[in-house]
C-alpha cells in the first residue's frame, strides 16, 4: 500500500512530546506569559497609590502590546512596516465614531475597530508587499502620509486640525475612569491579550511559515507555503490589535488629533523601535523594550523636555545605537544567551 | 484507488512539450520535451550554463516558460504558483542551499513538514523522520547556521521529503559532500525510490550519474542533446563533445 503511494512516506510518525525535540509549543509558551504577567501585576501593585508612576505604566504597557502586535509581521514575518499608527488610528477613530454618534460602548466598538483595520491592512498590503526591505518599508511610511492628508481632510470623521475630543463621563461602560489604576489594568490587559495572540501564533505553524518567509521566501513557497496570504494573514491580526490599542488610547487621552494618532514617530517608527531594542521576532522582545524605552522617556520629557525639546529622540537614538553595536538581537536576545551558557555551564 | 494505480502506469507523471525560456536575448531553454514515469530516477547532465537549474525553475515554477506545456499526471500545471506545485507534490532543493539560518535544523525541516501536518507534534515528529532518512538526526537541535556546507545540503534534502512528495527534483546536492556522504545520498535516493518516489537529479558527478540513474538526459545550450542510459549517453560523441568543448570536464 505504501509503496504504491509514490510519496516519500506516508506512515503516521510516532509521536512525542515536543520538548524533545528542542521545540517550545504553546503551552510551556503559556505560562512563562503568566508568570510574565504576574512580574507586572506585582508592579503595578507596588505603586498602587502612585498617580504618576501608574500613568507611566498604563502607557509602558500600551505601547508594549503596540509593539507586540507589530511584532507579529514586523517580527515573525519580517515586513518592517513604520506605517503601522494607520491602523492605530484607525481603531482611535472607529471607537470614538461609534461611543460619540452611536452611543455605543467603546468595550463593544473595539471590534468593528479591529475589523476595519484588519480589512484595510489587508487592502494596502497587497500591492506593497511585492516590494522588498527597504522598499517596503519606505512605501508604508508614505502610506502613513497619504492617511494623514485624508484624516484632514475628512473633517467630519477626524474633527481635521483640531481633533476629536472625547467628553468626561465616568463610568466602566464609557471606559472612562477617574483613577489611573484602572487604566493601568486595562492597558495591562490589552497588552496581555496582544502577548497571547503573539504566542499562539509563534508557537504555531503561521508561526513558523511566517518566519519561514523572513528567512527565505524562496524556500518557504517551494515548501508550500502561500507566501502572500501568510503575509496577508500575520499583517490583518497585527492591524486588528494595533486598531485596538488605538481605542483604548482614545478613551485614555480623550483628546486626539490626525498628527498625534497618525505620527510617523511617535508610533510607526515607536513600535519598531521598541520591538528592536527588546528583540525582534522574540515573544517578550517588544515588552521588554517597552519596559526600557518608555518610562526613561516619560521622565526625561518632565525633566528635561522643557528646556531641550526633542532629547528623548535624541536618547531613544542613542539607546537604538547602542542595541544595534552590543545586543544585536535586543534585550530578549542577550538574556536568551546569557541562561543558555548558565545551563551549559551547569552541564558540563 | 485502482483507478490511481491504473492511471498512474499510463499517463507519465510529468511531462514537459516544447519547453523554452528566454532571458532578454539569451535562449537558456530551448524547445525540450521529455516525459518521466512515476517510479523513475532520471539524472539531468550537461556543461556549466546549459540551462539545468533554468529547467528545474520552469518545472517547479519559481520561472514561467516563455513557451510549451508542462503537465503532472496528466494535467496542465503551468499557471501553478511554486507553493501549488509542492502542494500537489513537487519537493526540491536549490543549487545554493537556502537554510533558514533563524531555525534549529529540525524546524528547518518542520518547514516542509507543515505541509502534511497542522500541529506541531506531527510535524516535528514527521521533520526528524526525514533528518534521520539523511542522517542529520543527530544534529537536530543545532542551529542550521552552525551546519558545514554538506550538512546544510543534506538538510535541503531533508526538508523536501517532509513534504511527502510524489517527485523529488535534487540540484547538485552531492556538491561539497564528502565520498561516505554521496554514499549516502546514492542508498537514501534508491531506498526512497524502491518505495516509489520519483526522482530528477541534476549532478555533475558522472560516477553518481551511473550509480542510479534509470534514464540520463542531457542538457546542452538550452537544447536537450541526448536521452538514455547512462552507458549509451556517456558514450555518444556528441555528449563528449559537448562536455570536452564547453567546460573541459
Ligand atoms: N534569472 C536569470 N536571468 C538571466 N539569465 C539567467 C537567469 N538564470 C540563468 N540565466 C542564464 O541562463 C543560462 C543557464 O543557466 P542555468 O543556471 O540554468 O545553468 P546550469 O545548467 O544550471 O549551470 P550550472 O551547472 O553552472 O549550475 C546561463 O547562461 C545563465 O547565466
Ligand atoms: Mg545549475
Amino acid at each position: 500500500m505504501t509503496a504504491a503511494s509514490g510519496r516519500a512516506f506516508d506512515g503516521a510518525a510516532p509521536s512525542r512530546s515536543l520538548s524533545n525535540y528542542g521545540v517550545v509549543g504553546f503551552r510551556v509558551e503559556l505560562l512563562r506569559l503568566i508568570v510574565a504577567m504576574a512580574i507586572l501585576g506585582l508592579i503595578v501593585a507596588f505603586y498602587l497609590g502612585d498617580t504618576f508612576t501608574l500613568n507611566i505604566l498604563a502607557t509602558t504597557f500600551l505601547f508594549a502590546g503596540l509593539a507586540t502586535a507589530w511584532n507579529i509581521i514586523g517580527g515573525l514575518g519580517g515586513q518592517f512596516s513604520l506605517g503601522h499608527s494607520v491602523f492605530f488610528a484607525i481603531g482611535a477613530y472607529v471607537t470614538a465614531g461609534f461611543y460619540m454618534r452611536l452611543g455605543v460602548s467603546p468595550w463593544f466598538a473595539l471590534a468593528p475597530a479591529a475589523v476595519l483595520a484588519a480589512i484595510v491592512s489587508a487592502l494596502v498590503s497587497f500591492p506593497v508587499f511585492r516590494l522588498r526591505g527597504p522598499f517596503f518599508a519606505i512605501a508604508t511610511m508614505a502610506l502613513t502620509e497619504v492617511v494623514l492628508s485624508l484624516a484632514l481632510y475628512f473633517e467630519s470623521v477626524t474633527g481635521g486640525a483640531r481633533g476629536i475630543s472625547v467628553p468626561f463621563r465616568r463610568g466602566f461602560a464609557n471606559m472612562i475612569f477617574t483613577d489611573r489604576l484602572s487604566y493601568a489594568l486595562l492597558m495591562m490587559g490589552f497588552l496581555a491579550i496582544t502577548l497571547l495572540v503573539l504566542a499562539y501564533i509563534a508557537r504555531s505553524r503561521l508561526g513558523y511559515e511566517l518566519r519561514a518567509i523572513r528567512d527565505n521566501d524562496r524556500t518557504a513557497e517551494a515548501a508550500g507555503i502561500n507566501v502572500v496570504r501568510t503575509k496577508l494573514i500575520g499583517m490583518a491580526i497585527s492591524a486588528a490589535l494595533m486598531a485596538i490599542g488605538g481605542g483604548l488610547y482614545m478613551m485614555y487621552v480623550r483628546v486626539a488629533d490626525p498628527p498625534t494618532l497618525l505620527s510617523l514617530f511617535d508610533i510607526g517608527v515607536k513600535v519598531a523601535l521598541i520591538t528592536l531594542i527588546g528583540g525582534i521576532g522574540t515573544i517578550y522582545g517588544p515588552l521588554l523594550g517597552a519596559l526600557l524605552v518608555v518610562p526613561l522617556e516619560s521622565m526625561l520629557r518632565a525633566t528635561l523636555g522643557g528646556v531641550f525639546p526633542g532629547s528623548n529622540l535624541v536618547v531613544l537614538g542613542i539607546i537604538l545605537i547602542l542595541t544595534a553595536l552590543y545586543l544585536r538581537k535586543g534585550i530578549a536576545g542577550a538574556a536568551e544567551g546569557i541562561y543558555t551558557r548558565i545551563r551549559k555551564g551547569r552541564r558540563t | 484507488m485502482n483507478m490511481n494505480v491504473a492511471n498512474s502506469s499510463t499517463t507519465p507523471l510529468i511531462e514537459l512539450d516544447r519547453v523554452s525560456k528566454r532571458f532578454g536575448g539569451l535562449q537558456a531553454v530551448a524547445d525540450v520535451s521529455f516525459s518521466m514515469r512515476s517510479g523513475e530516477i532520471v539524472s539531468l547532465i550537461g556543461p556549466n550554463g546549459a540551462g539545468k537549474t533554468t529547467l528545474f525553475n520552469l518545472i517547479t515554477g519559481q520561472l514561467q516558460p516563455s513557451e510549451g506545456v508542462l503537465s503532472f499526471e496528466g494535467r496542465e500545471i503551468g499557471n501553478l504558483k511554486p507553493h501549488q506545485r509542492a502542494r500537489i507534490g513537487f519537493g526540491r532543493t536549490f543549487q545554493i542551499s537556502q537554510t533558514l539560518t533563524s531555525m534549529s535544523v529540525l524546524e528547518n525541516a518542520m518547514i516542509g513538514a507543515f505541509l502534511q501536518e497542522k500541529e506541531l507534534a506531527a510535524a516535528a515528529a514527521r521533520a526528524q523522520h526525514a533528518l534521520t532518512l539523511v542522517g542529520l538526526d543527530h544534529a537536530a537541535k543545532r542551529r542550521s547556521g552552525e551546519l558545514t556546507l554538506g550538512e546544510r545540503r543534506r538538510l535541503e534534502v531533508a526538508r523536501a521529503l517532509s513534504m511527502n512528495p510524489k517527485i523529488v527534483l535534487l540540484d547538485e546536492v552531492m556538491a561539497g559532500l564528502n565520498e561516505t556522504e554521496v554514499e549516502e545520498i546514492i542508498s537514501l535516493v534508491r531506498k526512497l525510490n524502491a518505495e516509489g518516489v520519483t526522482f530528477l537529479v541534476i549532478e555533475h558527478n558522472l560516477k553518481v550519474v551511473r550509480a542510479f540513474s534509470q534514464r540520463v538526459l542531457v542538457l546542452n545550450r538550452g537544447q536537450l542533446l541526448a536521452e538514455g542510459t547512462a552507458d549509451d549517453v556517456l558514450a555518444n560523441p556528441d555528449v563528449i563533445e559537448a562536455y570536452l568543448g564547453r567546460s573541459g570536464q
